[in-house]
């Protein structure tokens, strides 16, 4: 469980200032500063090589930082490794490629980290992940393993084991991006479910559908900065930079 | 209009055979005196390994060597050497309840029901000391046997699982030194396998059986065979840390990625996600490595063991079979061939059973 002071401290879900970031000698993120409230739901767009995955997996410790703070939950991450273990308890994160184990079924996919991280009984572990493969609407495919399904549904998987550790901050990475068309609604679909239900949500996406339905905030990213930080409506509608409009084009242009 | 098309009826078996070996009358002449070459060869073996050869012993070597086939007498007179070798011989039946005690406990561990920390650690616990208080005595009213009188097919079979048993474990923790973030641990790792790989396995075990005890004091030395063992569980393991590191590589990254984010620890990320994933994709060369290690064994004849070959060599060493070594040989060799063939077979099962989840 979360510490007792990062619950009842009521500060922002994720606060981020002046985080740097290094690759060797390429700066991914400059002096990025960025603030979350609970609840919240935030798009990240931007093109590709802008630093906006780098930023979403410096929030889990993904990638560590070099410069800069970054307080989730009132925990700021730093070397100490049972911070770090604390917070990838509360924090949640969909991948591009779904990264599911295949070596698992999908109940077991969803049940390991509940028993073993938050030492949850058996059967409540599978109550729970029965509980959420309902939710994301695939519980006939629970004996199954991840390489007998479609992207689609491996995706919802991976959304429902991130789920089955109750995190209170959900990444989402590119999650459709590696799908065929046909099967990103039923992946978004579930994405805005999550979000109607109150989750805080960060998500890295190029759909604007999605944007403009659930996103608090609309964040556009370009060589390693936030450029553009707006709500949906006036994101899309007025946006002020030059680059973020030549970007929408490209996004909604087709 | 529709179309309908169907597959032309599969050929029968005689048809199958006409088109593959008599298409033309040139093939057909090669296939007949191909065939008359294997019946003439099948029927020689067949004749020295069965139809003329001597099963019994009432006639003694002399008569065994006077017929025209296999003389099995040697077998029949010499097993208890081959499979036991210098052992007393009124307590070997305690050598052979041993050898089942190792195979038995190969073949429960082997069964996915026993394939948890507590039931194997509980299997190899109990068969090492049921093992070790029947080939050493010296308890329960059993007469004591030093190790150097071990021999014959159980040495072998203690050998091979205690190194393999060393070794395994051994083996996962050099693949994980060496793929290690820190450069000092894991350059040092990669010298030491490395540096194992590159000595030859007479070498390695001449240094644990000889050289060792000069360097080091006599209580930490141990018995000869418990220095040959490690020094073979050794050379297993610098091998199999290899192949294991291979099949490491084969694991995606996200595969940690995802598991680190769902808040795994270090150990936990090994041993449920990497590591069976890797095992899987290592263990056709594991099984290939578990074969050469069995019949490595043989090696430490050089150090003054008598493993199961060393002890063939007696049985017919003796005055009155010297001449039946060939019959010896084959009966080894079908040995080894029950215990190889069986790992084998147990290979191909697993990687049925672990493709299970495959796309």
């Amino acid at each position: 469980m979360i510490s007792g002071n990062a619950t009842e401290s009521g500060g922002p879900a994720v606060r981020i200032e002046n985080l740097d970031k290094y690759y060797g000698s390429f700066h991914a993120l400059r002096k990025v500063n960025l603030s979350v409230e609970r609840g919240e739901r935030i798009v990240i767009c931007g093109p590709s090589g802008s630093g906006k995955s780098t930023m979403i997996r410096c929030i889990n410790r993904l990638e560590q930082h070099n410069g800069g703070r970054i307080t989730v939950l009132g925990t700021e991450l730093n070397d100490d490794v049972g911070n770090i273990d604390e917070i990838r308890r509360e924090v949640g994160m969909v991948f591009q490629h779904f990264n599911l184990f295949p070596h698992m079924t999908v109940l077991e996919n969803c049940m390991i980290a509940p028993m073993i991280v938050r030492k949850r009984p058996r059967t409540e572990a599978e109550a729970t992940a029965r509980r959420y493969l309902e939710k994301v609407r695939i519980p006939e495919q629970a004996m199954k393993f991840p390489g007998q399904l479609s992207g689609g549904q491996q995706q919802r998987v991976a959304i429902a084991r991130a789920l089955c550790m109750q995190p209170q901050i959900m990444l989402f990475d590119e999650p459709t991006s590696a799908l065929d068309p046909e099967m990103i609604a039923e992946v978004l679909d579930v994405m805005v479910t999550l979000a109607s239900e109150g989750m805080t949500m960060i998500c890295v996406t190029h759909e604007m559908g999605f944007a403009r339905r659930v996103a608090d905030r609309v964040i556009f990213m370009d060589g390693g900065e936030i450029v553009e930080e707006a709500p949906p409506e006036e994101f899309f509608t007025s946006c002020r930079n030059e680059r973020t409009r030549q970007f929408l084009s490209q996004v909604l242009g087709h | 209009m529709e179309m309908v098309i169907v597959a032309p009826p599969a050929p029968g078996r005689l048809e199958d055979l006409r088109r593959r070996f008599f298409a033309t009358p040139l093939q057909a002449l090669l296939s007949l005196a191909s065939l008359a070459i294997m019946v003439f060869l099948a029927w020689n073996l067949l004749n020295w390994a069965i139809f003329s050869a001597v099963f019994t012993t009432s006639g003694g070597p002399e008569a065994c060597q006077a017929a025209a086939g296999a003389c099995w007498s040697v077998i029949a007179a010499r097993w208890r050497i081959i499979l036991f070798g210098l052992y007393p011989f009124e307590e070997q039946w305690r050598s052979a309840l041993a050898c089942v005690t190792v195979v038995v406990m190969t073949v429960l561990s082997c069964i996915p029901a026993f394939w948890t920390g507590r039931r194997i650690a509980l299997v190899w616990g109990a068969g090492a000391v049921l093992y070790y208080v029947l080939m050493k005595g010296g308890v329960l009213g059993l007469t004591y046997v030093g190790e150097e009188a071990w021999g014959g097919l159980a040495l072998t079979l203690f050998i091979f699982v205690t190194s393999c048993l060393i070794g395994f474990p051994l083996a996962i923790c050099l693949a994980l030194m060496r793929r290690s973030e820190l450069p000092w641990i894991s350059r040092t790792t990669g010298i030491i396998i490395d540096g194992v790989r590159s000595l030859p396995l007479i070498s390695i075990l001449f240094t644990f059986a000889i050289v060792l005890p000069f360097a080091l004091p006599q209580w930490l030395a141990g018995d000869k065979l418990y220095r040959v063992i490690l020094g073979s569980a050794l050379f297993f393991s610098a091998y199999q840390a290899e192949i294991v590191r291979g099949g490491m590589q084969g694991v995606p990254n996200g595969q940690a990625e995802a598991a680190m984010a769902l808040g795994m620890s270090y150990w936990q990320r090994i041993s449920r996600i990497l590591l069976p994933q890797a095992m899987r994709n290592a263990l056709p060369a594991t099984i290939n490595q578990f074969v050469i290690s069995f019949k490595e064994t043989s090696l430490v004849v050089i150090v003054g063991f008598f493993e199961i070959l060393a002890s063939g060599n007696a049985a017919y060493g003796t005055g009155e079979w010297r001449f039946a070594y060939i019959e010896v040989y084959a009966f080894i060799a079908f040995i080894y061939f029950v215990f190889v063939f069986s790992l084998s077979r147990y290979g191909a099962f697993l990687e049925r059973r672990m493709s299970v989840g495959e796309r």
